[in-house]
Formats: structure tokens, C-alpha cells, sequence
């Protein structure tokens, strides 16, 4: 295997005095689709977290193709590390449309830096012009064409799942972590969000850490799964393996 | 962990995507109303100008709160602060040195945001009410440096003299004294202070201010280093607070520490609030409508306060997001007229 694109090495965070991850080890490899599964309350959002640098963890470091990024800010970690996280509560820029959330998330990636975003000369304009080119495109191929003029606040909730996926996709990253993608939406865009993580995976080569309690679309989605288990890694395997794994069945799975 | 915004800024909710003249309408409707107050010197006298006068210098304050709270989301009640600091900047520079108007303008400018600097670094490190706490904490402070830092400030005496505006058209030179000529001086000043503020928030770093007010840990998620941004938002609206003191510095061509008072940092918020946070002619209808209505207030000396506090609450409870939304939704009606008609046929 090649050198993995993120490399978790005994992770601790206790939340004042209650552990919620205890030591947790494991590797992403780079081009992967990973599931990661738990109880309610095992520590898979607090991963997320300490992996993206919205909290802080206690112990253990987190390497991201290599480098280790424990301990740098979150938007570093986005901006120079290219990894995105979506979070549990569908969250879009609520005052803007979608092409303005679109443009906003590819921004950071297409400028030098924050001084060259004060300007509004030609340079400016045209690296603007290009990203609400691509954000048109990723308009249409989330089917939100007609509903893209209003604020995002404004659109349902199933629409706004759509629009943070095809927000991920905007700066082009390396590395996606998500975080119940596919919560509380219809089958048939249940459908559709697979269709574009896998379109994603395979056609742009990004790796992507999923949360997510439909085991049933997981496990078919995902080249390997990840358990945890009361902030502990329980299992590490294939999904085939992992569905027949008796700790997991009784942890989780249920019979 | 998301924020909870100090402002709720809901957007019109428009059944259509936006008409494609509309922004021919918008620098229209603006370029009219510029026309307008152009021509105010012809037909009223110096004491409308005067209040005319007052309301543009505080335009360049309110444009600033208005990037830091209309834009960015943070309640700063600074902007007075920086305004004073502004005023004594000038001051000291034309009493002391004997520098020109135009360098003293840059220069109040450029102090009011070094001096932010310092004050933003721990302050912003605050959320919501603590921010606006501290920056409230920073009105004392000022108040006791320019009443007791006597060497400096000359303490409650205050600085008298500061020249009165000269400028140079290559060899002539136009020495500023009367009311009509302050008024097209002040008027340019607030236009190009409008245009810089346009041009802020239409720069890609205005959807980052924006991004941060609707929900700070998804913009930082997105690679925005929110925190370098909220500092510099925090310099550049104590720059425009800077320029208004400048020209109130040389307008009244008195400064003394009253202009630390709590009224300052509340007048601007209220020409904000009541114009229209988060939108761009917010604090202009805003600067325009405070000074009518105080105006207006005058004919009942007696009443004048308590009046005052019954037109700010029904502005609350009659126009809660301010004027501005009355104006945008009219030139949104006009930019339709003709495609209404089209459609009708």
C-alpha cells in the first residue's frame, strides 16, 4: 500500500472528564471510499473534529500525507491539506444563493492569499468568472438549476444536502470527510448523493471518510469499514467481513 | 459549535431571479439622489447645509460599522473610538505641524486602524456579547486618555485652531471657510468613501465577511481564516470611523473629549441600524434619515428626547430591518416595469 492520505495515531479527547475517544489508530489509503460506523455517543463526529482541527485533541497526532497537522487551525487544514468535512446538521451559507456558496468554497483554493482577496481588478474578476463557471456546472449536475436563485436559507432540506455536497466538490480536495450524508433524505436522492460520491471517488480520485447509520448503503458503498466503539477501535476489515464480525454485530449491528 | 449570529439578516425573498437591469435601476436611483444633493446649496440655506454637512461625516463611520456589523456579524460600539481618535489624529497633525487637510484625512485614517490593531487582537478573540462588552470597555478607556493624557490632548480644554481645509488645484490654492464649500468638500469625501465601501464588500473578501456572519465554523471548515479576516474588518471600519473624525476635526475645528462619548458610537449605530444593516444604502438613508429626524425635533425643544426615543421605537417596530429594505424592493419594482408589460402582452 502506498503511503496512507491520513494516518490517525493514538487519539485521545476526553469532554471534561468523559472520554469520548480513547487511543484510536488507523490509516485511510489514498483513492478509497471508507466507511466508518458506531453506536450513538462512540466518538465518530469527535474524529471528525479533532481530525479537522474544530477541536483540539488531548493525546495522539493526526498525519495528513505524511505531515502532521495536529494542532493547526482548521481553515490551514482545509486550505493547505485539502481536506473538507461536511457536518451532521446540514449547514449552507443561509443569506447566500447557490452559486455564491459554490463560489465561496472554491475561493481559498483559487487564491495566493487573503490580501488578493481585497482586490477587484481584472485578475480578480477572472478568477471569479471561472469559479462560477464550474459552480454553474455543479448546479446543473445537482439538479438544483431551479431553485438556485434563492437563498440558500430559503430552499428544502433535502436541496441544501445537495448543494454542501456539490459545496465539498468546489475547491477540488484531496480528501472528504462526511459526516451522515445522507440523513434524513428521500430514497431517490439517497440515490443520487451515492451516485455523486462515487462518481466523485472514482472520476477525480478523492478519498472519502463517511459516517453513516444506513449500514445497508455503506456497506455497499465503502471499501472498508471502520467501528467504533465506546471512543475504541472495534474492527477494521472489509464490509463483507465486517457485517459477519460477531463483536460488531452485538455492538452495533444487532442481530 | 456554530455561532449564533448577533444580527439575523433575512434576505428578500424574491419569487424571481433578479431582473438583468436592475443594477442599471440601483446606480440609477443612486445617481439620482447624488444629483440631488448636489444641487442642495442652490436652494437651501446654511443651516440645512449644516445638518446636511453632519450627516455626511457621519457616513464614513457607518459605512464602517456596517462592514463589521452588517457584513461580518460583530457588534463593535468602537466605531466611536476610532471616530475621536480620528478627530485628535487631525488635530494634533494641524495644530503641531501645520500639515495639509488631505494628509491629515489619510493620516487619521491610517492611525484610527494601527491603533485597532492592538485592541482587535485580544478583543476578537471574544464572541458576541463579550466582543461587544470589551469594545464598550474601550469608550472608558478613550475617554479617560483624552481627559487626562494633558500633555497631548490638553485634557478637557481640548484642541482649538485646527486649520480649516486648503486645497491645491496645481498653483491655485482654494482655502475652504464658507458652508456651501464644506459641503461639496465633505460631499466628495463621502462619495469616494461609499465607492471604497461598494468595493469592499463586492471583492471577494466581502463574501468571506459575509460567509463569517451566516456561520463562522463552515467558513473556517472552507479554508477561510476567519479569525485574519474579523482583525482586518476591525482595522478597516476604524479607518472609516477615522476619516469622519478628520472631517469633523476640520469642519468644527474644535476637538475636545466629548467626542468619546457614548453618543458618538450610539449615533452611528442607530444611522445603521435604522438605515438598514447589512445593505449597502443602510447608512446612507440612515446618516440622512437621523439628521432629518433630529432636525425635524427641533420646532419642540422640550420634547425633543423623549420624541426621539418614540421615533427609534417605532422605527423598531414598524421597519425592523430598516429603511434600505423599502428602497431596494422599489427599484426592484422599477428594474420589472418594462418586463411586466412584456409579459402581460
Amino acid at each position: 500500500m502506498s503511503e496512507p492520505i491520513l494516518s490517525v495515531r493514538g487519539l485521545r479527547k476526553n469532554y471534561g472528564g468523559v472520554p469520548a475517544l480513547q487511543g484510536v489508530d488507523f490509516d485511510v489509503a489514498r483513492g478509497e471510499v471508507c466507511g466508518l460506523i458506531g453506536p450513538n455517543g462512540s466518538g465518530k463526529s469527535t474524529l471528525f473534529d479533532c481530525c479537522t482541527g474544530l477541536q483540539k485533541s488531548d493525546a495522539g497526532s493526526v498525519l495528513l500525507k505524511g505531515i502532521d497537522i495536529t494542532g493547526w487551525p482548521m481553515n490551514r487544514i482545509a486550505r493547505e491539506g485539502r481536506l473538507l468535512r461536511s457536518f451532521q446538521k446540514t449547514v449552507v451559507f443561509p443569506t447566500m444563493n447557490s452559486e455564491q456558496n459554490l463560489v465561496l468554497a472554491g475561493q481559498m483554493a483559487s487564491f495566493p492569499g487573503v490580501a488578493s482577496t481585497f482586490s477587484i481588478g481584472p485578475k480578480s474578476r477572472a478568477r471569479i468568472k471561472a469559479l462560477r463557471e464550474r459552480a454553474q456546472e455543479l448546479i446543473e449536475v445537482s439538479g438544483l438549476s431551479r431553485v438556485a436563485h434563492l437563498p440558500a436559507g430559503n430552499m428544502s432540506g433535502g436541496q441544501q444536502k445537495l448543494l454542501q455536497f456539490a459545496t465539498m466538490l468546489m475547491p477540488e480536495p484531496e480528501l472528504v470527510l462526511l459526516d451522515e450524508p445522507l440523513a434524513g433524505i428521500n430514497p431517490i436522492l439517497i440515490e443520487k448523493v451515492i451516485q455523486c460520491i462515487e462518481s466523485a471517488n472514482r472520476n477525480h480520485g478523492i478519498t472519502f471518510l463517511v459516517i453513516e447509520h444506513n449500514t445497508d448503503v455503506l456497506m455497499n458503498l465503502s471499501h472498508r469499514v471502520i467501528v467504533l466503539h465506546q471512543g475504541q477501535k472495534l474492527a477494521d476489515d472489509t464490509p463483507e467481513a465486517i457485517v459477519r464480525n460477531p463483536q460488531v454485530v452485538e455492538a452495533y449491528l444487532g442481530g | 459549535m456554530a455561532l449564533t449570529p448577533i444580527t439575523t439578516i433575512t434576505t428578500l425573498d424574491t419569487p424571481h431571479a433578479p431582473s438583468a437591469r436592475l443594477p442599471a435601476v440601483r446606480w440609477g436611483t443612486a445617481g439620482t439622489a447624488l444629483l440631488a444633493l448636489a444641487l442642495a446649496p442652490l436652494v437651501l440655506d446654511g443651516y440645512y447645509l449644516h445638518a446636511l454637512i453632519i450627516a455626511m461625516i457621519f457616513l464614513p463611520p457607518a459605512h464602517g460599522l456596517n462592514l463589521i456589523l452588517g457584513y461580518t456579524g460583530m457588534l463593535s460600539l468602537a466605531q466611536g473610538v476610532f471616530f475621536g481618535i480620528g478627530a485628535y489624529a487631525s488635530a494634533l497633525l494641524s495644530t503641531h505641524f501645520g500639515t495639509p487637510f488631505v494628509l491629515n484625512l489619510v493620516a487619521a485614517s491610517l492611525i484610527a486602524a494601527l491603533i485597532a490593531l492592538p485592541l482587535g487582537i485580544p478583543a476578537l478573540r471574544l464572541r458576541t456579547t463579550s466582543f461587544v462588552m470589551c469594545t464598550l470597555g474601550f469608550v472608558v478607556i478613550a475617554q479617560m486618555v483624552a481627559k487626562n493624557w494633558v500633555d497631548l490632548t490638553r485634557g478637557d480644554m481640548g484642541l482649538s485652531g485646527v486649520a480649516r481645509p486648503k486645497i491645491g488645484f496645481g498653483d491655485t490654492t482654494l482655502a475652504i471657510t464658507q458652508i456651501p464649500q464644506y459641503f461639496y468638500l465633505i460631499l466628495v469625501v463621502a462619495v469616494l468613501a461609499t465607492l471604497a465601501f461598494i468595493a469592499l464588500i463586492r471583492s471577494p473578501a466581502g463574501r468571506c465577511m459575509v460567509a463569517i456572519r451566516d456561520n463562522e465554523t463552515l467558513a473556517e471548515s472552507l479554508g477561510i481564516p476567519t479569525w485574519t479576516y474579523k482583525l482586518i474588518v476591525f482595522m478597516l471600519s476604524a479607518a472609516f470611523a477615522g476619516l469622519g473624525g478628520s472631517l469633523y476635526a476640520h469642519y468644527e475645528t474644535v476637538v475636545s473629549p466629548l467626542v468619546f462619548q457614548m453618543y458618538y458610537s450610539n449615533t452611528i449605530l442607530i444611522i445603521v441600524l435604522g438605515g438598514g444593516v447589512g445593505r449597502v444604502p443602510g447608512a446612507i438613508i440612515g446618516s440622512f434619515l437621523f439628521v432629518a429626524v433630529t432636525e425635524a425635533l427641533r420646532v419642540t425643544p422640550e420634547l425633543r428626547m423623549i420624541l426621539y426615543g418614540f421615533v427609534l421605537l417605532l422605527l423598531v417596530f414598524v421597519f425592523p430591518q430598516g429603511v434600505a429594505p423599502l428602497i431596494e424592493r422599489a427599484t426592484e419594482k422599477l428594474s420589472r416595469l418594462g418586463v411586466k408589460q412584456e409579459k402581460s402582452l
